[in-house]
């Protein structure tokens, strides 16, 4: 038994994270969380982001073109890692180097991309607060930075080349659509409400 | 003179029963505004990879002319998604847009970057051999580079910037608004 979780200790951490989210998610604890928070969403618009975001809004949207650009950069190293790994691009490089130096730009863009995130957040805290697409968001971006650092990331500190095929490509796919679904739902964060 | 042109020309468009459809669609019309996003994610994000290989900051130990052959086929995929997007964003609110200053600052910095991608590829093109593996481009690629990135990035700005109402014609602007946005004698639809 031991043996068994030493072996697959992430694989299990990762399920029973999954579970207690899926359990959270359908509990009445969902509900009462939901409604404690509220205090502290309406305590963000009252910051100095919030105020700056809510009442200068030549500043909100060039933080929201600064977020863009972040997102850029990262779907760009996200693009050329994975596709990497697919083996659609840069075939004559080796994969651990792609990969490699992707993650390096992929983490200053991930920092630019929460900087400026927070900050558009505070300036409409209580609309977002209402908005389920924007918690649709926030489970996308916390399952991504999940798959990226805790499974992706240490996976692909081994060679590569010794990794199975196909469990490259469905990291690949999976990483791929998980910030692509991020991309899409901060999108639609700006349709709703 | 021009400018009525090109405010009969959108108009011409807006009166076209797809624009109207497109504009009045909540899901169409945001798909493709989504899939305008995504298509910026795709191109700009393997073109700032480019530039900032150049600018010696991401894969440096990568030779420069690989790095971009191999992600140009992505980077024009990219470019074309957005283009066709764009031209479909542009279609549905023809009118508004046309007299937008964000929109027309976007539009001259889109052919200063396709000029400037062009000599940057020129120049890459004839002296790459001798700076290949070499952490940093040449100076001169490497302000091409800075450039691509500046431009494009005030690029998505005014991408950006085209959703708020500041310089609206409606909104009865001064004279040099008036004269960057082409508002034609107050005339104007959204």
């Amino acid at each position: 038994m031991t043996t068994f979780f030493e072996d697959n200790k992430r694989t299990v951490i990762t399920v029973a994270i999954l579970l207690l989210t899926l359990a959270f998610g359908y509990s009445d604890l969902r509900l009462t969380i939901y409604q404690s928070i509220l205090p502290f969403f309406e305590w963000s618009e009252t910051t100095p982001f919030g105020y700056i975001g809510k009442t200068w809004g030549p500043v909100f949207a060039l933080v929201q073109a600064f977020h863009l650009v972040g997102l850029a950069v990262l779907g760009g190293c996200v693009l050329a890692a994975d596709g990497r790994l697919l083996g659609l691009v840069l075939t004559d490089v080796p994969a651990q180097l792609v990969v490699d130096r992707a993650h390096r730009v992929f983490v200053w863009a991930l920092v630019v991309l929460l900087a400026t995130g927070v900050f558009m957040a505070c300036g409409v805290a209580t609309k977002i607060y209402y908005l389920p697409v924007y918690w649709f968001k926030m489970l996308s971006l916390g399952a991504g930075m999940l798959f990226h650092f805790y499974i992706r990331k240490p996976l692909l500190t081994h060679d590569v080349a010794s990794i199975n095929p196909v469990v490259l490509r469905m990291v690949a796919i999976a990483s791929i659509l998980v910030w692509f679904m991020v991309a899409a739902t901060g999108r639609w964060i700006g349709f709703s409400g | 003179m021009l400018n009525e042109l090109v405010y009969n020309l959108a108009v011409m468009l807006d009166d076209m029963q797809w624009s109207t459809m497109l504009h009045e669609s909540y899901y169409m019309y945001n798909w493709v505004e989504s899939t305008h996003v995504l298509g910026l994610m795709v191109s700009l994000g393997v073109l700032f990879l480019i530039d900032l290989r150049m600018l010696g900051y991401a894969y440096v130990d990568v030779p420069a002319s690989k790095l971009a052959a191999r992600l140009n086929t992505p980077m024009l995929i990219g470019f074309v998604l957005m283009f066709i997007t764009g031209i479909l964003l542009f279609y549905a609110v023809p009118v508004r847009s046309s007299q937008s200053v964000w929109f027309r600052i976007k539009m001259v910095l889109l052919v200063a970057c396709a000029i400037n991608a062009y000599l940057f590829h020129k120049r890459m093109n004839e002296s790459v051999s001798s700076w290949d593996t070499e952490p940093r481009a040449p100076s001169q690629l490497r302000n091409g580079a800075m450039i691509s990135l500046v431009f494009w990035s005030i690029i998505v700005m005014c991408g950006r910037f085209i959703a708020y109402d500041w310089f609206d014609c409606s909104r009865g602007q001064g004279e040099f608004i008036s004269f960057v946005a082409g508002c034609v004698d107050g005339q104007t639809r959204f």
